[in-house]
């Protein structure tokens, strides 16, 4: 077992300190994504909400902020699904079964799942997005009752690079509507071809009932928001989870700022409304 | 005890050093901390560790890089760790220290530095090191960059443990914390006299009539201007001519950005994670994987750095976060000057209110 010591000096307590947590499953989702089911050693890291993220490191390589992809309300375990892309990312692929982690957090801003209770709800994901996207559903699918009409609208490159394929049927089974879309025309795919705003129209919004959630790659935003301005959807009933750099997760080291803003803190999850003050947000 | 008007008298300071006030009290600190002070190397001010009195030098210009080195080094552990006994522990290490010959831009500097690191989740690190440290200020005279006086800190009331005015046969002494004063009161120093006393305000009248750097607003209209400037075409022209080097912010007192990395040692097992000072200005700032660059362009990067001091973190803590010491126009090769570029803001202002 790892041990982990917080060195406190008149009684502070260093926000670097990671916490261990053990891998007790590694699903391979696609080429390039693995599912973790990890078991934190302290379980107040379990306290998160849809949307939050944790830096999730291994000694010799870093960290890098992950988002949890698990619903709220786990008792155990969290789930993180890593994209391997670099030096961190890689070496999280190489892990095993009964592997440590060191985590911190859970950092960062939820979605308000009170606020869209008895609203329609339409779910736009590009690509990676849908990772933190699958918190937020996991948690409106469990009280389903509360909630109106359910839409995902999922944009993948390919048909192999579509996450948690084999989830959505269960989705479907517990009222949500999922539209797909493919970037290019593939031999294998008989569904919609195009970017996630040609799905869009196919949707019934009603104004002033409808929110939307859109979360995705930094060019997916403009289109997507310009198209549901003509949907009538105000900016206060449109929330996006915002990518940046980030080092520190705790609103020191000035990697995540847009404008004046520190998504580490003040994000990742916005409000687009509260944007619109922050030119360097989209 | 803080009485900012109470000033007493240090001695010498001149060639008979050896027995001079000034080095009676950097021998007293010598007992209790390691000392950092200014020294002349290679003709200019900066800070070196001060093992004997002897080579305190008090200048009256500033030192190249800041006193911020002292309380956030450029480089130090958060963590250390040893992956085959399965150890990991946080590393908060401070030891005392007196930093002596501050200028109050520095001392305004650092009060600025302790709201951001307590800000939030507080940063023992920096914090612990603070609680340790001792603040020795001494007065200065403003060369052609320093504009402190347009920003409101060239004075200071607090912030400081001792602070030593230069008159011509020595010092006049103000404490404005417990430790300063017991320190000053070991020393059993008299009282100044009225003509000391008016040779120091006489000093200071010459001071601030020496201002040749200016900004032409007042610095409580600065986050405003800021706010209206951002499509402004000063970003594009000072963007056009910066290399991009970072050292605007490494000289920075109040820039406080990090990185933070990883060190393995040849064993593979014990390493450290450790934070790094990183800049705004450099080019992978806001780059994430995947090549996407948040602030793409210098002026981007520019705009960033000038709006952090004049606006962004006013917006949140109340305070400007330029304390005015030029330390950025003077390290810029390209000549980047900051009062320049915000008397351009200013103007452009003021035209378009006109
Ligand atoms: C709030 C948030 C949530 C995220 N959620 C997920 C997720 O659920 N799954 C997933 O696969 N990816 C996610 N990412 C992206 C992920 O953090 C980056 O892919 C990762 O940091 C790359 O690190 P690396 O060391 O593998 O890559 P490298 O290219 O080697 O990165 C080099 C350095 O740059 C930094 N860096 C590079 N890209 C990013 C980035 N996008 N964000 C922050 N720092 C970066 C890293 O800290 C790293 O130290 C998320 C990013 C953010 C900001
Ligand atoms: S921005 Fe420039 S003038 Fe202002 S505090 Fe920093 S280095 Fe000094
Ligand atoms: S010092 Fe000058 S050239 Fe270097 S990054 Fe700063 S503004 Fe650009
Ligand atoms: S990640 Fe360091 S300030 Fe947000």
């Amino acid at each position: 077992m790892s041990l982990f010591v917080n060195q406190t000096k008149e009684g502070l307590e260093s926000p670097y300190l990671p916490v261990p947590g053990v891998v007790e499953r590694v699903t391979r989702v696609t080429e390039k994504e693995r599912l973790f089911s990890i078991a934190p050693l302290n379980p107040s890291l379990l306290e998160y909400g849809p949307g939050q993220f944790y830096m999730v490191g291994l000694p010799g390589y870093g960290e890098a902020p992950i988002s949890i992809t698990s619903g709220p309300g786990e008792t155990k375990e969290f789930e993180l699904c890593v994209r391997a892309v670099g030096n961190v990312t890689n070496a999280l692929h190489r892990l095993k079964r009964g592997d440590f982690v060191w985590v911190r957090g859970p950092f960062g801003t939820t979605f308000p799942v009170d606020e869209m209770k008895s609203k329609d709800i339409v779910f736009i994901a590009g690509g990676i997005g849908v990772v933190p996207m699958r918190s937020l559903i996991k948690a409106v699918l469990k009280e389903r009752h509360d909630f109106g009409k359910l839409t995902l609208i999922y944009g993948s490159k390919s048909p192999e690079e579509m996450l948690f394929a084999e989830e959505l049927d269960d989705w479907r089974a517990k009222g949500l509507e999922v539209l797909l879309t493919i970037d290019k025309p593939d031999p294998k795919w008989t569904g919609n071809v195009g970017v996630v705003t040609t799905l869009i129209p196919k949707v019934e919004i009603v104004e002033g009932k409808t929110v939307a959630v859109v979360i995705g790659p930094p060019v997916m935003y403009k289109f997507v928001i310009l198209s549901l301005r003509d949907k009538l959807i105000k900016p206060e009933e449109v929330f996006v989870s915002l990518e940046r750099r980030m080092k520190c997760g705790v609103g020191k080291c000035g990697h995540c700022q847009i404008n004046g803003c520190y998504v580490c803190q003040d994000g990742p999850v916005f409000r687009l409304s509260d944007l619109k003050d922050l030119p360097e947000a989209l | 005890m803080n009485n900012i008007e109470f000033f007493r008298y240090l001695p010498g300071g001149g060639p008979s050093r050896t027995a001079s006030g000034l080095t009676r009290l950097i021998n007293t600190l010598l007992k209790e901390y390691r000392v950092y002070g200014t020294i002349k190397k290679d003709g200019f001010p900066a800070y070196a560790e001060i093992t004997d009195a002897k080579e305190l030098e008090l200048f009256s210009t500033p030192t190249h890089l800041s006193a911020k080195q002292f309380l956030f080094p450029p480089k130090e552990t958060l963590l250390r760790y040893d992956i085959r006994h399965h150890l990991h522990e946080a590393v908060i290490e401070s030891g005392k220290q007196a930093i002596v010959g501050l200028h109050p831009c520095d001392i305004h500097a650092i009060a600025l530095m302790d709201e951001v690191w307590a800000y939030g989740k507080p940063d023992a690190n920096y914090l612990s090191r603070r609680e340790n440290t001792l603040i020795v200020g001494a007065d200065c005279m403003p060369d052609e960059y320093c504009f402190c006086q347009s920003i409101g800190t060239m004075n200071v009331t607090d912030g400081f443990d001792i602070f030593l005015h230069q008159i011509k046969k020595g010092f006049l002494v103000r404490t404005a914390s417990k430790k300063g004063e017991e320190i000053i009161a070991w020393l059993k120093l008299r009282e100044a006299k009225p003509a000391e006393v008016k040779e120091l305000e006489a000093r200071e009248r010459l001071r601030e009539a020496s201002f040749k750097a200016r900004l032409e607003a007042d610095h409580k209209d600065l986050p405003g201007i800021y706010a209206e400037s951002n499509d402004s075409p000063v970003w594009e022209r000072i963007g056009s001519i910066c290399t991009g080097c970072g050292s605007c912010n490494t000289v920075c007192p109040t820039c406080y950005c990090f990185d933070i990395k990883d060190e393995v040692e040849p064993n593979l097992s014990e390493g450290e994670r450790v934070r790094v000072w990183d800049g705004c200005t450099l080019e992978d700032f806001a780059k994430v994987a995947g090549g996407h660059n948040f602030r793409k362009t210098r002026a981007e990067r520019l705009r960033h750095r000038f709006n952090r001091k004049f606006r962004y973190l006013t917006d949140k803590f109340g305070m400007l976060f330029c304390v005015g010491c030029g330390r950025c126009s003077r390290a810029c090769l390209v000549k980047i000057n900051i009062t320049e570029v915000t008397n351009e803001l200013i103007r452009e202002s003021n035209k378009r209110r006109a």
